[in-house]
């Protein structure tokens, strides 16, 4: 039942190495070329050719050829083999549609060796020898240009595909399809297709399957969907029911069905401007529709007098009506806290935030609200209906409330000292005169620190009379008296 | 439709230890360029490159007195409250209550023992940098996992993802270390209230299986926080859990078999770097008689079709 995506994997490993190595001797050298680094597999690599010298009657040239690269191997020096290996490997190097096992001339290798140079990763150099300067689409896209157009044949593609994957987010083409499908198009159409039901029934090509679904993978983890040629790409080159296409299959069903399922969905670009990143998370944690954004200042950038630059960082804040009116029944004797900095994640994006908040009522100072059922007559505020309710219906859990203290407002700033965030205090006793006389003591912190004290709730769900909320606060204005001399202009750090 | 029956049998071979699941959830099942293996009997998580223990089943016991005399003590009194809950009626509550039950409060963290049921672990068991920890928030009453995100996969030439964390509960276990299972039957929802950072998570429901190719079997879905000082009451119904091996979607998907739940786990894997928070009031799960749903994912048809 667990049929894996990646279930061509487990499939390779039925694979023999050393059976195939004897029918077919430059496979075996191509994997050998490819574990380089790893000494137990030259290890093994070495006995295993020492069998099919034994087996293959070879020139005593190219046995002797052989022997220069197994000392090396054998000894277990890396850089010593890198060079030995790649002189003779390079002709080898054979992509498995024409891999059958024959000497090689000496010139052959000879002239291959001029062309590229002496590195077992060959294609991570053909990347970075032609995009030096530059690393982008057009520069990635040459790249795989100048692979299509060096041999007919596509020797290498696997490696090849393998180091442009790597290097996609280098180039920053990691979430572009466009190039995906072209690095698909470097497979060799028809060749791996199976042509008969035993090899459809047994994994064939084992490797450039593999290789096919990492391409769809790397996609997958980068979140790009594949489109129709994609399909056709994978149909041309591995065939209808190959393990590529399957993944294919799978992505096109899940993606879709969890292509919008967050609920709290953030932009696929967010906003450059400072300012309107602010906005948009602010709005997104206060989760009140009624809440109001106020930009306390501008981000700019002013010359003194004295030729000093100085750079005003923004202060955005947001409050709502319901959070005005907790406000406006606070204490005057309990002090309010400002407290940050608070993460918030936006996809890879970190912003902090700030909370105005105050601690939880003590017990005795907890009053009962009752509304009053006729202020309001045609929107009961109370429903006291007496519902025959079915045994079962008790649909609440019994976990007892928690009170952490309300929050009054939250902003976003650019510089989270206490200065700036006076500022924000300041612009909010515009609005909340109370501010005057509650003393304001700062906990701000460095790093982003724990939560805690946010109130539980009840300013955003409390609100079927918004409304008339509104409406008293506003009659209520003329009565408060504001204090010209703040005092949290001596606001207590702790 | 067997294989539910199958799961009330009786089973055969008890699981690994629960702390070595969490580490296979972001296992790659491909490496490209290593021979890759494939074990016959799935075991534990090993590194690459660790040798093999080599040492003998008895030997990896503690035979200590102490030890001993203290699960005395801890079984008998299991077994002690077994029987006397026995008498009250299933599970220690009445029967009426039992019956009429819409909501259950299956995990909620009031003290220090309610952390010894939870256990996290992160990608630094797979050489990974990532940290997580637990520990109970400031007023004592909630549960807060924190720590930081480092999805640098480990230079171990196999690995190729890395960069998670995650917290799970420890089997329930009744007296002399016999299973316990949670039966959900009666529930449709799970009901949590947290309060996030932004980023998105993913529970994980481990339930008893009856083969052992099947241990890793977990029934997962979304946990999206919205972030900021409030909290979020998220209600998500078990019809939409859909099931993973290892970190893979499966083709044959079906409803979560809720008459045993062992596990409930919380994995945060969204690859970005940095610091993480999730704070947990209480876990628990609800009848919603609203929510018809029985599977949100076909059935009647395999995808992809072979």
């Amino acid at each position: 039942m667990c049929v894996e995506p990646g279930c061509c994997s487990a499939g390779v490993s039925t694979w023999r190495r050393p059976r195939r190595v004897i029918s077919e001797g430059d496979l075996f050298l191509h994997a050998f070329r490819v574990n380089g680094q790893c000494d137990d597999s030259t290890m093994k690599c070495a006995r295993c050719l020492l069998q099919l010298q034994c087996l293959v009657s070879w020139s005593a040239r190219s046995a002797a050829q052989y022997g220069a690269l197994l000392k090396p191997a054998s000894s277990g020096q890396p850089n010593l083999l890198h060079n030995t290996q790649h002189q003779v490997l390079r002709s080898f190097h054979g992509s498995p549609a024409c891999a059958k096992g024959r000497p090689v001339p000496a010139e052959f290798i000879k002239e291959d060796d001029k062309k590229r140079n002496k590195s077992l990763l060959t294609y991570d150099d053909l990347f970075e020898q032609v995009a030096k300067e530059v690393k982008t689409k057009a520069t990635f896209n040459r790249v795989v240009d100048i692979f299509i157009k060096r041999d007919v044949r596509r020797r290498g593609h696997v490696e090849f595909i393998y180091a442009a994957l790597k290097k996609m987010p280098e180039f920053g083409v990691e979430r572009d399809l466009v190039v995906y499908n072209k690095l698909l198009d470097v497979f060799p159409k028809e060749v791996f297709v199976p042509r008969n039901f035993i090899q459809r029934m047994f994994n064939h090509y084992p490797r450039q399957q593999e290789c096919g679904v990492q391409l769809l993978e790397q996609m997958e983890n980068y979140g790009v969907m594949p489109n129709m040629e994609t399909k056709v790409l994978l149909v041309q080159i591995f065939g209808e029911k190959g393990h590529p296409i399957r993944k294919y299959q799978r992505i096109m069903y899940w993606f879709p069905k969890f292509k919008h399922i967050n609920p709290f969905p953030i932009p696929q670009q967010l906003p450059e401007d400072l300012v309107d990143l602010a906005r948009l998370s602010l709005t997104r944690i206060a989760n009140d529709l009624d809440a109001k954004v106020t930009v306390y200042q501008l981000p700019c950038t002013d010359i003194t007098e004295s030729g000093e630059e100085v750079t005003l960082p923004h202060v955005v804040g947001i409050q709502s009506p319901s959070q005005m009116e907790l406000l406006a029944k606070h204490n005057p004797s309990r002090p309010v806290f400002v407290e940050g900095p608070f993460p918030l994640w936006l996809r890879k994006t970190c912003v902090y935030y700030y909370l105005l908040r105050a601690d939880p009522k003590p017990p005795e100072e907890k009053v009962e609200e009752h509304y009053d059922p006729e202020r309001c007559l045609d929107y009961p505020l109370q429903l006291d209906l007496d519902l025959e309710r079915d045994l079962a219906d008790d649909e609440s859990f019994s976990v007892e409330d928690l009170d952490e203290g309300p929050v009054y407002a939250m902003c976003m700033t650019g510089r989270g000292d206490q200065t700036t965030l006076n500022q924000w205090i300041s612009g909010l006793q515009q609005n909340n005169p109370i501010l005057g006389q509650v003393p304001t003591l700062f906990r701000l912190d460095t790093g982003p620190k724990e939560l805690q004290g946010a109130s539980d709730g009840e300013s955003c769900h409390h609100s079927p009379d918004r409304d008339t909320k509104r409406e008293e606060r506003q009659t209520k204005e003329p009565e408060v008296i504001v204090e010209d001399e703040p005092r949290r202009s001596q606001g207590i750090k702790q | 439709m067997s294989l539910p029956k199958i799961t009330r049998l009786p089973p055969a071979r008890l699981l690994g230890s629960i702390q070595h699941h969490c580490q296979q959830l972001l296992l790659p099942s491909i490496t490209p360029l290593t021979v890759p293996r494939r074990a016959i009997i799935q075991s534990e998580y090993r590194r690459p490159g660790k040798p093999k223990e080599d040492k003998l089943p008895w030997q990896k016991i503690n035979f200590s007195l102490s030890k001993g005399l203290d699960g005395i003590k801890k079984n008998f009194a299991l077994l002690k409250k077994e029987f006397s809950d026995r008498w009250v009626g299933p599970e220690g509550k009445p029967l009426r209550e039992h019956m009429l039950e819409q909501t259950r409060v299956i995990w909620e963290f009031r003290g220090p023992e309610n952390l010894e049921q939870w256990v996290v672990s992160s990608d630094s068991e797979i050489g990974g940098q990532s940290e997580a920890y637990l520990k109970l928030s400031k007023n004592n009453n909630t549960l807060f996992l924190y720590g930081t995100l480092n999805s640098t996969p480990p230079r171990d030439g196999e690995t190729r993802y890395s960069g998670y964390c995650t917290m799970r509960s420890k089997q329930s276990l009744a007296s002399f270390d016999r299973k316990k299972y949670y039966d959900w039957t009666n529930f449709n929802t799970l009901h949590l209230r947290v309060r996030g950072d932004g980023r998105p998570w993913m529970i994980n429901i481990g339930t008893e299986t009856y083969y052992s190719h099947m241990k890793d079997d977990i029934y997962s879905y979304f946990l999206y926080t919205r972030g900021g000082p409030y909290w979020q009451d998220v209600k998500i119904p078990f019809s939409k859990f859909f099931l993973t091996h290892r970190g893979r979607i499966q083709d044959e998907q079906h409803p979560v078999w809720l008459d045993k739940i062992n596990t409930i786990g919380f994995t945060l894997g969204d690859k970005a770097d940095g610091p993480f928070q999730l704070e947990i009031d209480f876990i628990g799960v609800s009848k919603d008689y609203a929510h018809t749903e029985e599977f949100a994912y076909e059935q009647f048809k395999r995808n992809p079709e072979v």
